[in-house]
């Protein structure tokens, strides 16, 4: 099974390097989105002359979302079979992509979600926004699913064009999951590690509220 | 009172019609934009100064001050425009969108 790392890059000269060099350890395409970095990371990246590593670039900030998407076209069009979604801040750890390796070889998955175990580590804010979307994705799309905003996930090619979203920021998680829900796409949830860098950086309580009233437009207009 | 009010819109209507052709003159408005922004802000002028022109309007809808409809008037057209604008705004983000991304799995290296 052919299967790519997307790594969607914004601003994280800092940390990108080891995330790289990490995942190289298991010889697989990787994909950088740089989505308009501005920090220099992409000096960094060129720098860093890792074996089998692609670099897009997009000259102004789209977002997450966006980048994610790019990645993962372009990953599809170059016949991968699935692609495995880390986040670029290094809150990700590369030991356990053999998780969602064995859940993806076993062929009976469109969409492999991590997720962080939320007793341990999580911000108190964070821990109940999550809990609070898990029910409530659940009450609207039927789907429960722990972590709904864990970054680290994958996505089989056949649950691809089903899955495949129209968020450009940190709505991208949900929506996935809202149509995972929707039509009814065959997922399961393997465990991950999440490190807390940066409490600045990633979803804020405004994203958040965003994200709420996305979740409401899905259920309404989602097909 | 009234005719403080009166002069408030006047001077506002007034002001937006000098952006109005600021704007034409600089090329952001085409003919059509400034002839229907000047047509908008000079029917304001005229109403302003001419309230008793749209009493009998306003009593069909039994609102009894000029005013009142007047105020109703400006809320369903701010609500038009901002409405429009939205779906514009939209339109143009998913353009941008795609002419981005397209450029950057075009100019991709490794």
């Amino acid at each position: 099974m052919k299967i790519f790392v997307v790594v969607p890059l914004f601003n994280e000269k800092k940390h990108i390097s080891s995330v790289l060099k990490n995942i190289s350890t298991y010889n697989l395409p990787m994909v950088v989105v740089d989505d308009g970095s501005t920090d220099g990371s992409d000096i960094g990246l060129k720098e860093l002359r890792l074996k089998d590593v692609t670099v897009l670039t997009h000259r102004i900030n789209l977002g997450k979302g966006a980048a994610m998407k790019t990645g993962a076209d372009f990953a599809f069009e170059k016949g991968a079979d699935a692609v495995i979604f880390m986040d670029s801040d290094g809150q990700h750890e590369a030991l356990d992509l053999p998780n969602f390796f064995e859940a993806l070889e076993s062929g009976k998955y469109d969409v492999v979600l991590g997720s962080r175990n939320l007793n341990y580590g999580v911000p108190l804010v964070r821990f109940l926004g999550n809990k609070f979307a898990s029910v409530l994705m659940g009450l609207l799309f039927r789907i429960y699913v722990s972590d709904v905003i864990c970054g680290f996930r994958a996505v089989a090619k056949t649950g691809y064009n089903k899955v495949k979203w129209d968020s450009d920021g940190y709505g991208v998680e949900t929506e996935m999951v809202a149509r995972i829900g929707k039509n009814k796409l065959k997922y399961c949830e393997v465990p991950v590690q999440t490190i807390y860098h940066n409490s600045v950086k990633g979803v804020t309580l405004l994203d958040a509220f965003e994200v709420l009233g996305n979740v409401i437009k899905w259920k309404l207009t989602l097909k | 009172m009234i005719i403080g009010l009166q002069i408030i819109a006047l001077l506002f209507s007034f002001s937006m019609v000098y952006f109005a052709v600021l704007h034409y003159k600089r090329g952001e408005l085409n003919g059509m934009e400034i002839g229907s922004w000047l047509i908008l802000w000079l029917a304001t002028i005229i109403i302003v100064v001419f309230p008793q022109l749209l009493q009998e309007f306003a009593k069909t809808f039994s609102i009894v001050r000029v005013f009142d409809l007047m105020v109703i008037g400006g809320f369903i057209v701010v609500i038009s425009l901002v409405g429009s604008a939205y779906i514009r705004t939209k339109k143009l983000e998913k353009k941008l969108e795609d002419l981005v991304r397209r450029d950057a799995l075009k100019n991709k290296h490794k």
